[in-house]
């Protein structure tokens, strides 16, 4: 676990060492304050709905960003060798990165939490429903993050690290925009594939195993291909 | 007692052969000097040894542990100095150290002396809050040998860690080189052979992937000796050169760039 702690401090030092990580900050906060205060104005609702909602689009942006050079910087840097060299398990290196990328979004969605305190200000709110929203806009996120942090470990090149990504969550989330074309099983596959029909429960307020069991299952399936992927490479 | 026994390793990479049957021993407490030409296989030898890469046959222990099987606890016991020093140039050399100690999993109570300790041996402790992007290569290398020894591995393996330095740099590393010599066993390979000569017992050498000299340095230098004619004093650098005029068949610029993956 020491080890783990460790790269997960190591990451997060990566990070707040550079800019990039205080513009990703600001650049998405301000972004969803202005985003907030358009969607209040015009709805005139003490909820979080749409603002989840536009939160899940602007992640499939973002994260990619932010998880892109996990991996690739590494294999490009010649300290993937240092890593795979020292006595670490393939799990413990993705674990180590996947809790600092976490812990980055996890600071990034913390703060939103002050709009609670706006609504409440003004109205009265359903708390359960937004906190509702929250735990699904952080389990989303954090299937994005597995998401990015697969394609990361599939190349030494950054910019196709994220296009994968961005390849990937794209078809996850326009998924269901294919289900007219479809009837039957391919129907509800299409439905049951794209995070919108999982986000949409849990921004009503609604928690369904069903959908907790999407991004778990969505996030340890990113997290052991990754840990393939690192074992794969290293015994080529 | 032998740290190091290598059994006829291979490795191929496609229809090329990196590494053809190399067979060898290293007993504890020697320098051995691993030579050879740019692309003869060295650094994938040592990729094997080191557990980043798997043999295509053949098997290693080390301290008695076969590394496929034990891979984890031989990475414990094996100090790593990549070509390029494996470095987080934004990092400060002691924020580096103590990441290495973490994850090579130097106890949290051993640390902080273990730190000093090793930084102190490999002259940091002066430079240890700069940034390691703003240090010159013959400190960036030092640092890459701290993060090897800093968890007192048995086995030491460096690969070409003058490569690239000034001869005041390549004099203060195999300095430090030579001083492990009490604690650890070293293979190292280079191309700085005058200065190999000073600190190593033995030498290996290979020449597209097998293994053609595996001699004691005194017993090499004073064999050849004999053997010339002229009576002259031979050098490693001299007996390198004899063992690579003939032109090889292998196109060995391509050895190590088909594992260049990392």
């Amino acid at each position: 676990m020491n080890k783990i702690i460790a790269l997960t401090k190591k990451e997060l030092h990566s990070y707040f060492s550079s800019p990039v990580a205080y513009i990703i900050l600001i650049a998405c906060l301000s972004l969803f304050n202005i985003l907030f205060f358009m969607l209040i104005e015009q709805n005139r609702e003490v909820s979080l709905r749409d603002i989840f909602q536009v939160m899940e689009f602007m992640f499939i942006f973002i994260i990619p960003l932010l998880t892109m050079k996990l991996f690739a910087e590494e294999k490009a840097n010649g300290t993937m060798e240092f890593l795979l060299t020292a006595p670490l398990t393939p799990s413990m290196i993705v674990l180590g990165k996947y809790f600092s990328m976490l812990i980055f979004y996890s600071l990034l969605i913390g703060v939103t939490s002050v709009y609670y305190f706006i609504v409440d200000y003004y109205g009265e709110p359903d708390p359960y429903s937004i906190l509702s929203g929250y735990v699904g806009i952080w389990l989303e996120g954090a299937f994005f993050i597995a998401i990015g942090l697969l394609t990361s470990s599939w190349t030494r090149n950054q910019i196709i690290a994220a296009m994968t990504s961005y390849l990937i969550l794209f078809s996850l989330y326009f998924s269901i925009s294919f289900t007219k074309y479809f009837t039957g099983f391919a129907e509800s596959f299409f439905t049951q594939l794209s995070t919108r029909t999982h986000l949409e429960n849990f921004a009503i307020g609604v928690i369904t195993a069903s959908d907790v069991i999407y991004y778990l299952a969505g996030i340890v399936l990113c997290l052991v291909l990754t840990c393939l992927s690192i074992n794969h490479r290293l015994w080529q | 007692m032998s740290i190091l026994t290598v059994e006829h390793i291979s490795k191929n990479f496609g229809e090329l052969q990196a590494v053809d049957n190399v067979s060898f021993e290293i007993n504890q407490g020697d320098i051995v000097g691993f030579l050879g030409k740019n692309g003869a296989g060295k650094t994938t030898l040592m990729r094997i040894i080191t557990a980043f890469l798997a043999p295509s046959s053949g098997r290693v222990f080390i301290d008695g542990d076969d590394i496929t099987q034990h891979s984890l606890t031989i990475r414990q016991k094996i100090g790593y100095l990549p070509e390029t020093p494996p470095l987080y140039n934004n990092m400060t050399v002691l924020q580096y150290v103590k990441f290495a100690a973490e994850i090579k999993g130097v106890s949290s109570k051993n640390q902080k002396v273990q730190i000093a300790k090793t930084l102190e041996e490999c002259q940091l402790a002066h430079v240890k809050d700069k940034i390691i992007s703003t240090l010159s290569k013959g400190y960036k290398q030092r640092v890459g040998i701290a993060q090897a020894i800093i968890h007192e591995p048995k086995l030491l393996i460096l690969d070409e860690p003058t490569s690239g330095l000034d001869p005041i740099q390549v004099q203060q590393v195999l300095a430090l080189i030579n001083n492990q010599r009490e604690q650890r066993t070293v293979l190292l390979s280079t191309h700085t052979l005058p200065e190999i000569e000073k600190i190593a017992q033995r030498i290996l050498m290979i020449k597209s992937g097998q293994l053609i000299i595996d001699e004691p340095l005194d017993t090499l230098l004073k064999g050849k000796e004999q053997q010339d004619s002229q009576a002259l004093p031979i050098t490693l650098e001299q007996i390198f050169i004899n063992h690579h005029q003939a032109p090889t068949s292998v196109p060995s610029s391509t050895l190590t760039q088909s594992v260049s993956h990392y």
